[in-house]
């Protein structure tokens, strides 16, 4: 229930031989208050390090974390009014989970009708009220994850932080307790920083999501933005389930508007694209990597679809992915509800416009994308 | 947060010198002694300033031992032959009995099984010579005190339980389903014991094998009991060197450092089995 | 008889029944998922029909011969391990030509197939490596090989993609289907991830408390399961479960009222609905213009005024917690682009459900179909 600035802050690790490790490399983030923000990243991109520097577990190397503008650098973990879920639940195994809950109220002298009333308010939220009597180590891994995020959400702080709280949900719960702890965060307006390695999850609760790899920021924006508007190719190819169609091609200016040339491993053109837009800046013969959302591409016979064959065929109960090879390349088309399609039967893909997206070919920065071009 | 101060580091490298010193200061003494004549040894108070001596092992190698009181027949090298055929045979039997065993605890659970393996350990618990009386007597009837075979059999009792044990705790630490999988590949199970099992416990195997020769290469008492000159161990055989006109400080300790020699190079030689982790490329599941 | 039979497998451990008289048909040249939570048996029955652990009761046949105590090695089954159970001192190459080499298949046989089978799999370029130098999808690409290059009359695959990471565990789910068409071998393929049983299965067999509970096409288990626990195990998020009335042709829930297509007798029943087929309009936006037949709402569809506590994006489709006036939720999911519309804190609306789309189940969560009900 604050602001949290994070100023240029490093995180090196000075190893006993060879040389340091610059696990978080000059992070910049202005969260503002009641901010749901995820960490997202692969093992070792330095998410939980940053969460362990904010908590006050790891010292900054350089740079400074303020909390509702107060620099906390220097002050221990307990002096800096934050609440944190851990990744590896750190519950109390002589206490009940109801004292688990609880434990940071009834330390503080609230009343324990308070208290009880609380605990039981979270519980039934988290759908741990059966486990509420039963001693850590004998309840199930989801439930200790759940009982470790009541205790870190029950507290009054200005910030929370939240370990990979949901890894271990069951698939039946995961949705609906998904809502009800983003809800939870929004009607309390929760200053909430959470770590995850799966952008699912990050999707589904931040308003605003880093990427991270190797230490380095890569985007620090909205989820949507983050799909339309992906800065560079990493974030491109980590966003999205199925990721994202990647292809290698050149740029053909030829004529008016946008043309794409796609090729194949082999360099060889596979099929081409040609978009009527007014397009600045991509030079003709230019080689770019060509990203195509799966869900953002159609199955139809329009006017300029590309024709393929159909390499692959799951039906998903909503969705429908489809698997297309054309011209010696694949990609994976998502189209809502039940489609038909017979492996190995001809079949026709609609590219708009807004399912484009270009990468320069040498450094993967964003260079163009079609939903800016389209709107 | 773990910052080590100089101070710190400094007062670490003082300890561990004198914890090492403590250690090996015996072992460094005996090396001294080895090359010093009695005399020297015995001097008071000691100087670590002498000539060094080849004299001891010299005696030790030629079997002759001139002192003032005389020459003495002595039989080191005999013994310490007689030290490298009881130690690498048990140990081979043991290996040849123990690691089917260990396997055999390790993967098939049957009545009793555990029974019998701890059995098998108390082995280790019992003080040797409250074995040693009666078995000395059987073994009289049986003719076997003073052979090889006999000494090999008692020796059992040192090295089978060793490799019993920490065999089997490496063949417990294998996936099953590694070997599932062999079967599945349309393999038997006797190749999978001997071309899954026994190559993934390698590490376990030299340890124990490591372990068990140095238990039955410092061995005394058995010997002691059950063997007469001939077929005696260094171990034992060291004790000629009480004789009745002194004891010969001098060629003890270059006894010693002969027959300690073997084992550490054994040691030297296996580590790299030992330090070799295991389940290489399975996920910990 | 079918390819592969079983026979009402018992099987228990210490004083816990994992299996309960499960009996389950494949065709020859099928793939059949057995999907289940966590827990239900579906490793132990592998391992019955592996030949690894035997059944205190019931039948295995496999190709007409009965083979429940016949040990793995003369079995003529090949499987893959959840946690890949590589051969640690053997090379790729060898690991994959370990089913061949066991029958003395000839040197040069031995090279190609294994190369072929790696080309398949796309690890041609790995086979010299030990099994630590290789990637987590390179480890499950070489135990998947390993399996099949012995072409097994039965292929078992227990959970293979469990232990890849997301972007793999989706590559395979597309390409598998193609590689096991090529070995055209009947395969058992054990999941607890329904999207991989809808993706992989020519038939999905649901086991839960020791027995098959349903064992049909994919699209009929999701259109038309036969109790509340299997309509539960398919779906992200899953099915919302909801009581009601059956009166007089109709059934009342959530405080609407849903005319039956077919006659039901009376009585108390469980309605699931699938957040798919609810479709939510917002106050502010129906008023802005949209009109319900915009968003795809017939006339047969029943409006049940909610609030919409939380929006939560997936990655096609977004979730929406939606509360209605009695105070219980239903999830529904719309598209993202509907998704970008709603507000982030709560909203006030309604959750238009067709007569067509419940799923009607006894107060025991069984399945009600006409002509069924006791």
């Amino acid at each position: 229930m604050a602001t949290l600035t994070l100023d240029s802050v490093s995180k090196v690790y000075k190893a006993a031989r060879g040389r340091p490790v610059t696990a978080v490399d000059a992070v910049d983030m202005r969260i503002a208050d009641g901010e749901i923000i995820g960490l997202l990243g692969s093992s070792g991109c330095g998410k939980t390090s940053t969460l362990r520097m904010i908590a006050g577990f790891e010292d900054v190397t350089s740079g400074h974390i303020e909390v509702g503008g107060r620099v906390i650098d220097n002050l221990l973990p307990a002096e800096r009014n934050i609440a944190m879920a851990f990744e590896g639940y750190a519950l109390y195994p002589p206490l009940r989970v109801r004292d688990n809950i609880g434990f940071a109220l009834l330390r503080d002298r609230q009343p324990r009708a308070e208290v009880k009333r609380q605990v039981e308010e979270i519980a039934e939220l988290l759908e741990i009220v059966p486990a509420l009597d039963r001693y850590p180590p004998t309840i199930s891994a989801g439930q200790q994850q759940r009982t470790s995020l009541a205790r870190a959400l029950i507290r009054k702080a200005d910030v929370f932080l939240l370990d990979e709280p949901m890894s271990q949900l069951e698939p039946q719960l995961r949705a609906v307790l998904r809502a009800r702890l983003k809800d939870w965060l929004i009607t309390r307006r929760m200053t909430t920083v959470f770590v995850t390695h799966d952008q699912t999850e990050a999707i589904a609760l931040a308003d605003r999501i880093a990427v991270m790899e190797e230490g380095v920021l890569q985007q620090f924006a909205s989820p949507d933005e983050l799909k339309e508007r992906p800065a560079n190719l990493f974030v491109a190819s980590f966003i999205g389930e199925p990721p994202m169609n990647l292809f290698e091609a050149r740029v053909d200016r030829s004529r008016s508007g946008l043309g794409l040339a796609v090729l194949d491993a082999g360099g060889a053109r596979a099929f081409e694209l040609r978009f009527d837009a007014e397009v600045a800046g991509l030079a003709d013969g230019a080689a770019v990597h060509l990203g195509m959302r799966p869900h953002r591409l159609r199955l139809g016979d329009r006017a300029g679809a590309v024709q393929g064959t159909v390499t692959s065929h799951s039906w998903l109960g909503d969705q429908t992915h489809v698997g297309v090879e054309i011209g010696g390349t694949e990609c994976i088309v998502v189209a809502e509800g039940e489609v038909p399609a017979r492996l190995g039967a001809p079949i026709a893909v609609e590219v708009p416009l807004r399912a484009v997206h270009l990468f320069d070919a040498d450094d993967g920065r964003a260079l163009f994308h079609g939903s800016e071009a389209a709107s | 947060m773990q910052r080590q101060t100089v101070i710190g580091r400094g007062v670490r490298v003082v300890l561990l010198t004198l914890v090492g010193l403590f250690f090996l200061f015996p072992i460094f003494w005996v090396l001294l002694m080895s090359f010093q004549t009695n005399q020297d040894i015995l001097r008071i108070p000691p100087s670590l300033v002498f000539t060094p001596t080849l004299e001891n092992y010299g005696a030790l190698i030629s079997g002759r031992l001139e002192s003032t009181a005389g020459v003495l027949e002595i039989r080191f090298m005999n013994n310490l032959m007689n030290s490298v055929i009881l130690a690498v045979s048990s140990v081979a039997l043991s290996l040849l009995l123990g690691i089917p065993a260990a396997y055999a605890f390790a993967r098939f659970k049957f009545r009793l099984g555990e029974d019998i393996a701890f059995t098998l350990l108390s082995f280790r618990f019992a003080p040797p010579l409250l074995v040693l009386l009666p078995l000395a007597l059987y073994f009289q009837q049986m003719g076997l005190i003073d052979t090889y075979i006999g000494l090999i059999w008692v020796y059992q009792l040192i090295t089978l339980p060793l490799i019993l044990w920490i065999v089997r705790g490496y063949f417990e630490d294998i996936s099953e389903d590694i070997e599932h999988a062999y079967r599945l590949d349309g393999n038997g199970w006797f190749k999978t014991f001997t071309r899954i099992a026994i190559p993934l416990a390698k590490p376990g195997i030299a340890a124990a094998t490591l372990l068990s020769f140095i238990f039955a290469w410092n061995n005394f008492v058995f010997a002691l009991i059950l063997a007469s000159a001939d077929k005696q161990p260094v171990t034992v055989g060291a004790l000629a060197f009480v004789t009745a006109s002194g004891i010969q400080y001098g060629q003890i300790a270059a006894s010693i450092v002969l027959s300690v020699t073997p084992t550490l190079l054994l040691a030297l030689y296996a580590q790299r089995y030992l330090v070799e982790g295991l389940s290489l490329g399975a996920v910990k599941g | 008889m079918s390819y592969l039979s079983l026979g009402k497998l018992k099987k228990r451990f210490k004083n816990e029944v994992v299996l309960d008289g499960a009996s389950l048909d494949v065709e020859r040249g099928e793939t059949v998922v057995v999907f289940g939570p966590s827990g239900c048996g579906k490793t132990v029955l592998l391992r019955l029909i592996a030949g690894i652990n035997e059944p205190d009761s019931g039948t295995v046949h496999i190709a007409g011969q009965e083979v429940t105590y016949l040990a793995p090695e003369h079995r003529d089954v090949g499987m893959a391990f959840q946690n890949f159970a590589l051969y640690p001192h053997l090379s790729a190459f060898d690991n994959i030509a370990s089913p061949l080499s066991a029958r003395g298949v000839a040197r040069g046989e031995i090279e190609r197939r294994v190369h072929e089978v790696a080309g398949l799999l796309k690890i041609d370029h790995v086979l010299h490596h030990l099994p630590k130098a290789l990637s987590n999808g390179q480890k499950q690409r070489t135990s998947l090989g390993r399996a099949l290059a012995g072409n097994p009359g039965v292929l078992l695959l227990d959970d293979p993609l469990r232990n890849v990471d997301a972007k793999l565990r989706y590559e395979m789910r597309l390409e598998l289907p193609r590689v096991l068409k090529a070995f055209e071998t009947t395969v058992i393929y054990v999941t607890q991830d329904y999207k991989e049983a809808m993706a992989l299965g020519d038939r999905v067999a649901v086991l839960m408390g020791g027995g098959f509970r349903q064992v049909d096409r994919p699209a009929s288990i999701y259109k038309d399961p036969d109790g509340t626990d299997v309509a539960r195990l398919f779906g992200d998020p899953t099915v919302n479960l909801v009581p009601g009335t059956i009166e007089g042709g109709t059934v009342t829930a959530l405080g609407a009222r849903f005319p039956l297509a077919v006659s039901l007798a009376d009585g108390p029943c469980q309605i699931a609905i699938r957040p798919e087929s609810i479709t939510v309009t917002l106050d502010e936006a129906t008023s802005a213009g949209a009109t319900p037949v915009d968003l795809g709402i017939g006339e047969d569809t029943h409006a049940v005024p909610v609030e919409l506590d939380a929006v939560t994006p997936l990655n096609v489709r977004a979730v929406m917690l939606l509360r209605t006036a009695d105070g219980r939720e239903l999830l529904a999911t719309c598209s993202e682009d509907e998704a970008s519309r709603l507000p982030r804190g709560h909203g006030r609306g309604h959750a238009h459900i067709r007569a067509a789309d419940l799923l009607l189940f006894d107060p025991a969560g069984r399945r009600v179909r006409p002509g069924e009900r006791q």
